[in-house]
């Protein structure tokens, strides 16, 4: 790999022990995949919480802390475990581990990295540009911002990000080389897509057969201009169900002004169509467990305004049935503007609960929190949602917004 | 007989441990207990089975962004795999093993999923970009 003076001087320790420590772990990494250089970056997005990282990643992370490191870039947070609401009692997280999280809240201020605790920052916090270099650690994140805005982002978990947002750069490999964004395989969109879970079903039928961080669909027989909060889903669940970290919609993003733009000379490996049909069959494949008490979850990603409106207006005058529990998430930027709105008023008053700075699959303790509730069904119009949570043992459906609410509001299970 | 598989990248120390094969991905968040190391997604082919220092034989990776730390974690809390044995990963699950010092390799030239029986004792050689069913 070749690195420049900086970097070199970076890497022999001369800027001290946490950029060495930090550039050290890149060029391993880059020379994982054969990266011939590092590229400078204008943004990093960091995933840290006690949660996912445990003692051991809080002690690494200490280190840093007591180096006073700094970010070279501007730099966000993830969604957090905890949302510190000591309201919300079904959601308790242990009060040891609440200490943790906190001081790793302040330990990465002290780095100076806005904890704006947010999955949807390319919603609500820095929208890069065509061709920009960002080092983003969420993978709804990433393929938003390689799809929607042709900005470049590999995954970057854990210290990865983070050591991107100290030296300010990050291995060349990956979705930063023009090769890499081409896309792979050929998708047919013949369904009509009318909800965010349609959107996410998509992700689904896409992702799950095709599991492979370097596939890149391309989408066309789009008929609507898609909304953010449409490709949010469509991206959130691509990510999750395929691994993937790119698509283009021919017509709608900008490195696919049309199909052979997107392709770019790149064989499609397969040919995939979806009908009405399709989507009416992801429904159809979840199916509710026996049990008293469930929950229906907004979540995976963070809701925009927008969102938090339409759901308000969906809730207005209705009530949480007996027996369920429902959860909305967002950052604290849109729960104080939805607050401001009247729209968590709306919620409230309906027994929904909205929780700030966190996203539900995130939350520390969950198993425990499962069977202390006895939940038994997890419905969501995320489809990520009903994938990455079930380590923790939920029933989990997929099921459009309307038939959530309603399912909510009647607790039948449909 | 011992069998030789060929890698395509590879990261990490040489060792050597038993075999834990999937037929499916695996993401250390969708699929297993970070607090008992047990997988505990409902259907998943290992499902129940403790990936405590054995050698993971994994087709795919699913989502996922944990991996970076939750390696570490595990290896912390005493319940880390040896190894990852990858047919196509993505990129965290390489930031994860590296900092958790975690012997890696991605792509194989033989379908290993059909040489590797959970059980079977293995040798990993990252240098040499070799897996070897013992």
């Amino acid at each position: 790999m070749q690195l420049t003076a900086e970097e070199l001087a970076m890497l022999h320790g001369e800027q001290g022990e946490s950029l060495k420590k930090a550039i050290a772990f890149q060029v391993e990494v880059g020379r994982f995949f054969g990266a011939q250089r590092l590229v400078p970056i204008t943004n990093a997005h960091v995933m840290g919480d006690i949660e996912v990282m445990g003692d051991a990643g809080f002690g690494f992370l200490e280190g840093f802390a007591a180096r006073k490191a700094q970010c070279r870039v501007p730099t966000d947070s993830n969604a957090r475990c905890m949302h510190f609401d000591d309201s919300i009692e079904c959601l308790r997280p242990d009060p040891a581990e609440e200490g943790k999280e906190r001081r790793v809240v302040s330990m990465l201020r002290d780095m100076r990295i806005a904890t704006t605790d947010t999955c949807i920052n390319y919603q609500t916090v820095y929208q890069p540009k065509l061709g920009e270099h960002v080092a983003w650690g969420d993978t709804g994140t990433v393929i938003y911002a390689n799809s929607v805005f042709g900005a470049r982002t590999n995954y970057e978990g854990g210290f990865s990000s983070f050591a991107a947002a100290m030296t300010g750069r990050t291995p060349a490999y990956g979705f930063h080389l023009e090769e890499v964004r081409r896309g792979s395989i050929a998708v047919e969109l013949r369904a009509t897509l009318r909800d965010l879970a349609d959107w996410g079903a998509v992700g689904k039928i896409v992702g799950h057969p095709n599991q492979d961080y370097l596939a890149v669909p391309v989408f066309e027989g789009v008929r609507d201009m898609p909304l953010s909060d449409a490709l949010k889903q469509l991206g959130a669940s691509l990510a999750s169900y395929g691994s993937m970290a790119m698509f283009h919609l021919v017509g709608v993003t900008p490195e696919a002004p049309t199909a052979a733009a997107a392709f770019g000379g790149r064989e499609a490996t397969s040919k995939i169509v979806i009908t009405d049909d399709d989507l009416e069959a992801v429904y159809r494949s979840y199916r509710f467990a026996e049990g008293a008490a469930n929950v229906v979850v907004f979540s995976g990603p963070q809701l925009s305004i927008f969102e938090m409106q339409d759901l308000a207006a969906r809730f207005a005058g209705r009530k949480v049935a007996g027996g369920m529990h429902c959860f909305v998430t967002t950052n604290h930027a849109i729960y104080s503007d939805a607050e401001r709105l009247g729209y968590l008023a709306t919620l409230r008053s309906a027994g929904v609960n909205v929780l700030r700075g966190v996203c539900f699959y995130l939350l520390q303790r969950m198993t425990d929190i499962r069977a202390e509730n006895g939940w038994t069904n997890l419905v969501s119009n995320s489809a990520k949602l009903v994938n990455t949570i079930t380590a923790h043992r939920f029933n989990t459906v997929l099921r459009r917004t309307a038939d959530c609410v309603e399912i909510a509001c009647t607790g039948k299970l449909a | 007989m011992s069998r030789v598989i060929h890698v395509l990248r590879a990261w990490g120390r040489s060792v050597e441990g038993e075999a834990l094969a999937m037929k499916e991905g695996f993401s250390p968040r969708y699929d297993l207990n970070r607090t008992t190391g047990t997988i505990t997604r409902i259907g998943h082919s290992c499902e129940g089975q403790s990936i405590r220092g054995r050698i993971l034989v994994i087709p795919t990776s699913k989502g996922g962004v944990a991996g970076g730390w939750a390696f570490y974690d595990l290896l912390e809390k005493g319940i880390a795999p040896l190894a990852l044995v990858f047919g196509k990963l993505n990129p965290v699950m390489v930031q994860g093993a590296i900092l958790a010092d975690m012997p890696i390799t991605e792509g194989w030239t033989e379908d290993a999923l059909a040489l590797i029986r959970t059980g079977d004792r293995l040798r990993i050689d990252p240098a040499g970009r070799e897996i070897t069913v013992l």
